[in-house]
């Protein structure tokens, strides 16, 4: 029997995916020490105590709400400590965090604060008898590393996505925790979080990108692709070097080697051969589809889908065909 | 533009060797980096000057000599030693024991002994043992892979105090009168448009009282010396190529494997080679002439047949292919010297100068030689405070008198008889030449550059890559490590007339698919190149691009 | 670009011949804003220090070789995977070397952990700022950007400070040829590494199954259906 900890990351009042997914990691842990409670922080601003219900829904027996005027904002300082001093607290056997920019940034403050030392990363965990097992990429992902964690509590900080947050509703008992310094004694100061223009996606956030290559012939042919971006509604428009050199789209949509690295759910490369460069930009995306006439282009090497065939006769009707599965959705 | 019956003279449309950026008149810089003696290439050639060089000086100082601090660099143009060192490659051993008397072959880099080794000539289908020509025994030598050769060297050099720069390519020669003063390395960080870009670095000078390059086969500046000095050669350096892969294999190869006849034409020269590396690991690579007469003629493609050869395909069936590379060869041997091959403050070696005999497909220990006899010239002139062109013709002289010389000597019209008389004519002259020791036919078999031997248009008969066994020539360049910067200004210089037949001459020629004909236009990918030269010989020019860019071959 | 990584006969290390090693970008770039640093304000002094065997004096020497005034190697056999062992050592070279400003990449790609900047801002007690992408210091604070997930971080800070540096935030110079040369006359100091006992292991490497190969679902429009088909179930990205 073992409590866990977990950070539910959230930005400005909203509580983030990832920070449900450290709390369905963290139950599952606890589940795996042989049942214990799940204790889960969120910080945030005047307000944020609302967002504990949610929590419990995905597992969490206990919710340590930290509200305060002052963190509307990410307070390193202020997380750092008070997550640590409950941790330390807490006696727990392990304590989740994200591996988002937040968590990357806040999980090693609060390992070191402890005493211990942290796992970023992480794909899956498991029990082995003192030590927490845990599966990490390392080397740019080109090589996956199984590390033994001997310090208590194991400080852990799980990839984004590789666990779903699964609906698991505890009655979930509320605790207020003062933030354990003053906001406005941190030395370091978030001053404003800027929200990302709304309505166009950015390629290295959206979770589908939609690439045009030389293969689309002349610029115009470019609304194709983005008519099938916009059948999606969370795709982004990108382009190949050849493309963008011909001045077709902008040198900011150029994916590559030089160009934007993207890695989304979902890529689909139209009209595309595939050049060294370009696949340098794009090849850690979890799904690809490749849409060529020329069957041996190596882009259909690395793609987990192929259609060979003319793209101004496939596009319109993947368009149409996407736009008619969102409509079931 | 080709003729009405659809032949290509590829010199027509060759634009000439930008020799006025090559040779540049005025000062160095004043913030040049002076050196004593540069050497313009990091391959065996330029290490193995290096290391002598130092050897001697150090000698000397122990010696009592007065020659003081002496200031011995090698400007390489790979992001790291042996990245773009490609060969066989079976060595013979001679220069490197002349070069480390201290040390036994076993101390050597090299991958082993050659054990055994076996001839075959080739039809589509089949395989006919024939007995090993005389010229191509290999007993008592060594494969290795010349990558690891050079890293090794590039060690045995830093420890004796060499300067080694890598990721600095000479682009031009600087110059004063007839006498070469040092060199300027290319910018970094220039954009696409030829602007400097964010990271810019400007070219930096080097001064050296000698200036010896040594920067491989088809060198620019070492081509752009002996046009603008008119230093003539009885005949035309002209090339092969050869495209190389390295496979992790299940069935170990026993013996030095080569072949001749398909899947090369008849009208052109050629053949294969497969080496032993590992129990599990063997170089395979084909080596075809750049005086073929197809605009088809695709040196590629012609070794992703020869892989599914039943001579071949045993060994390589469920293995893997883990490097890819491509480099010309200078075959032009010795009617393809140049007469001199120093001047002024600077001498030629290895490949630069055509040290290479074909017969035998050797050059490694020729270049290391060379560059060694370049050392002692230098050193000599250091210690005279004369680095004249007289001075400096004691190279010459130790070479001339030495066994490179007389190796080539004595194969010097045996490529030359591929060139006039074809595969089966010429091979039995070959055959003749090697009985008589060179003195049949008598007198000069003459021959003309790559550039200047026209080529039939045909039809292209590709071969439809399955990503095991047979690669695209994307995935190949993929294999050879580039990742160069792909928005840096192009430095391949297109000539006139580029019509669609030479379009597709250029695609074919092309290992690593910079070129691509699309209908009627040629489609050009410069951060493809992979530097082996051959666009420069019957191609657009190569000039020097950014430092570090190219191939980053490991075990090549 | 293509580097196969090779486990090693033991499983828990990789097998490096025939590796390069190289300075990596996100140091570089630490490197880079440094040099610019010290461009700014006369009579500052750039350290590069690092923690490992012998193989890091090349890194060293690439960050004296763009200018960086001396170097220490923390001399380890091997570098340890947990990043708390690692902050341990630098922090206690760090503590009394009186910098008024410690740079780091933002991760190693050797281990892709990322926690050694952070880690040892702790130990030292120092403001923290980690992943920038830009970055400006005047009169003793600095104000820095940080790249979020769809949105943007603006932070003022205190110096003394430990920041770690994300891309973005400048362009590493290359070495030039002068720089090379005089790299070769700069102190390199090589002391112990005091690390402590690690608290992570690594039990085994290995690589990561291949992509499998991917397929030709079909020829022309008619193949759509069956792409998302397996968009929807296969995949389950619609």
């Amino acid at each position: 029997m073992a409590n866990v900890f977990a950070f539910v990351e959230s930005r400005g009042s909203e509580l983030r995916k990832v920070g449900l997914e450290a709390v369905t990691a963290a139950r599952t842990l606890a589940d795996d020490s042989g049942g214990g409670e799940v204790h889960a922080m969120v910080l945030g601003p005047t307000g944020i105590a609302g967002k504990a219900q949610q929590i419990a829904q995905y597992g969490a027996d206990v919710m340590l709400v930290v509200e305060h005027a002052d963190l509307a904002n990410y307070s390193p300082e202020v997380a750092t400590a008070t997550a640590a001093e409950r941790i330390k607290a807490g006696g727990y056997r392990g304590a989740i965090f994200s591996t988002s920019a937040q968590g990357r940034d806040l999980a090693p403050r609060v390992a070191a604060r402890l005493g211990v030392s942290v796992v970023t990363d992480v794909l899956s965990f498991e029990v082995d008898g003192e030590a927490i097992i845990v599966r990490h990429p390392i080397n740019i992902g080109k090589v996956i590393a199984t590390l033994a964690i001997s310090g208590k509590p194991a400080v852990i900080a799980m990839r984004p996505n590789v666990i779903s947050p699964a609906q698991n509703a505890k009655a979930g008992r509320v605790e207020n925790v003062p933030p354990a310094i003053d906001p406005k004694s941190a030395r370091v100061i978030v001053k404003e979080t800027k929200q990302g223009t709304s309505g166009k996606l950015d390629l290295a956030e959206a979770p589908v990108v939609i690439a045009g290559g030389r293969g689309l012939k002349v610029a115009e042919n470019f609304k194709l692709v983005e008519e099938l971006a916009a059948a999606f509604g969370n795709a982004a428009v990108g382009a190949t070097r050849a493309v963008t050199d011909d001045g077709w789209r902008p040198h900011s949509d150029q994916i590559g080697q030089t160009g934007r690295l993207v890695s989304p759910e979902l890529y689909i490369a139209v009209g595309i051969s595939g050049a060294v460069q370009h696949l340098a930009g794009m090849r850690t995306s979890k799904t690809i589809v490749a849409i060529n006439k020329d069957k041996d282009a190596p882009i259909f090497k690395i793609a987990d889908y192929g259609l060979v065939g003319d793209v101004f006769e496939i596009i319109p009707a993947l368009t149409a065909a996407v736009r008619e599965a969102k409509k079931h959705h | 533009m080709t003729d009405n019956s659809g032949v290509v003279l590829p010199s027509r449309h060759q634009a000439p060797l930008p020799v006025d950026r090559l040779i540049l008149t005025g000062p160095p810089d004043a913030e040049a980096v002076p050196m004593d003696v540069l050497f313009v290439g990091g391959g065996p050639a330029g290490l193995a000057g290096a290391i002598e060089l130092a050897n001697l000086v150090r000698r000397d100082a122990e010696a009592g000599g007065t020659l003081g601090d002496v200031q011995i660099g090698v400007l390489e143009k790979a992001g790291a030693l042996g990245e773009h060192s490609l060969s066989g490659a079976v060595i013979n051993p001679v220069a490197m024991r002349e070069l480390f008397p201290d040390l036994k072959d076993g101390d050597f880099p090299f991958r082993g002994p050659v054990t055994g080794e076996r001839v075959y000539l080739l039809t589509g289908g089949r395989s006919f043992r024939v007995p090993t020509p005389p010229t191509m025994q290999n007993h008592g030598y060594y494969v290795a892979s010349l990558c690891e050769v050079v890293r090794w060297l590039g060690e045995k050099a830093e420890a004796a105090g060499v300067n080694i720069f890598t990721g600095f390519p000479a682009a031009s020669l600087l110059t004063e009168g007839s006498r070469v003063t040092g060199v300027r390395t290319t910018p970094t960080g220039l954009a696409r448009t030829g602007e400097p870009g964010s990271g810019y670095t400007p070219p930096t000078d080097i001064t050296a009282q000698i200036t010896i390059l040594a920067e491989g086969t088809r060198g620019a500046l070492s081509q752009a010396y002996l046009e603008w000095q008119k230093v003539p050669s009885e005949n035309p350096q002209i090339f092969a190529l050869g495209v190389k892969e390295i496979w992790e294999t299940k069935k170990p190869l026993d013996a030095v494997v080569h072949t001749l006849g398909w899947p090369v034409p008849l009208d052109a020269f050629g053949g294969s080679f497969m080496y032993p590396l590992a129990p599990n690991l063997v170089g395979l690579g084909l080596v075809v002439g750049l005086d073929y007469k197809k605009t088809t003629t695709d040196v590629h493609e012609m070794l992703q047949r020869l892989k599914l050869h039943p001579l071949f395909k045993p060994y390589l069936e469920g293995g893997e292919m883990v490097e890819w590379g491509a480099k010309t060869i200078p075959e032009g041997g010795y009617y393809a010297l140049a007469k001199r091959r120093h001047g002024e403050g600077v001498m030629i070696v290895g490949d630069s100068a055509g040290y290479v005999e074909v017969a035998s497909l050797k050059g490694i220990h020729y270049a290391m030689q060379s560059g060694m006899f370049a050392a002692r010239a230098a050193f000599a002139a250091l210690k005279t405070g004369n680095a004249s062109s007289a001075s400096l013709s004691r190279y010459d002289e130790m070479v001339n008198g030495s066994f490179i010389t007389n190796d080539l000597y004595r194969r010097r019209n045996m490529r030359l008889a591929f060139q006039k008389h074809g595969f089966f004519v010429g091979g039995i002259m070959a055959s003749l030449m090697t009985v008589t020791g060179g003195r049949f036919p008598g007198g000069k078999i003459e021959s003309e550059t790559d550039a200047h031997v026209s080529r039939m248009a045909a039809k292209s008969e590709s071969i439809i890559p399955d990503g095991k066994l047979t690669f695209s020539k994307l995935d190949a360049v993929f294999k050879s490590g580039n990742a160069t910067r792909d928005d840096i200004p192009s430095h391949l210089l297109l000539g006139p007339d580029v019509a669609p037949e030479v379009a597709e001459l250029y695609t074919h020629m092309c290992p690593a698919g910079v070129y691509e004909r699309d209908g009627e236009r040629l489609v050009v990918s410069p951060a493809n190149c992979v530097d082996c030269k051959a666009t420069d010989v019957i191609g657009p020019r190569w000039t020097p691009r950014e430092g570090g860019s190219g191939p980053k071959y490991r075990q090549m | 670009m293509d580097v196969r990584f090779k486990v090693g006969a033991d499983a828990i290390s990789l097998d490096e011949t025939g590796l390069k090693f190289d300075i990596n970008d996100f140091d570089a770039w630490a490197v880079e804003a440094a040099l610019q640093l010290r461009e700014k304000n006369a009579g500052s002094e750039v350290t590069a220090i690092s923690l490992g065997p012998d193989v890091v004096q090349e890194t060293i020497r690439k960050a004296l070789s763009m200018g960086a005034d001396r170097g220490v190697q923390l001399k380890a056999d091997k570098v340890p995977f947990d990043g708390l062992a690692i902050a341990t050592a630098l922090a206690a070279e760090l503590k009394t070397g009186g910098y008024d400003l410690i740079l780091f990449g933002k991760m190693s790609p050797d281990s892709s952990n990322g926690v050694v900047g952070p880690m040892t801002a702790e130990l030292l007690a120092l403001p923290c700022v980690t992943a920038i992408s830009s970055l400006a210091i005047e009169g003793g604070k600095g104000t820095a950007k940080r790249e979020l997930e769809g949105a943007q971080e603006i932070v003022e800070f205190q110096l003394p400070a430990v920041l770690t540096v994300d891309e973005g935030l400048n362009t590493a110079r290359y070495p030039s040829l002068k720089g090379i040369m005089a790299a070769k006359k700069k102190p390199l100091d090589v002391k112990p590494a005091q690390l402590p006992t690690p608290q992570v292991t690594v039990r085994k490497l290995e690589l990561p199954p291949e992509r499998k190969a991917g397929r030709i679902i079909g020829e022309g429009a008619t193949a759509v259906p069956e792409l998302i088909r397996l968009l929807q179930s296969e995949a389950k990205v619609l």
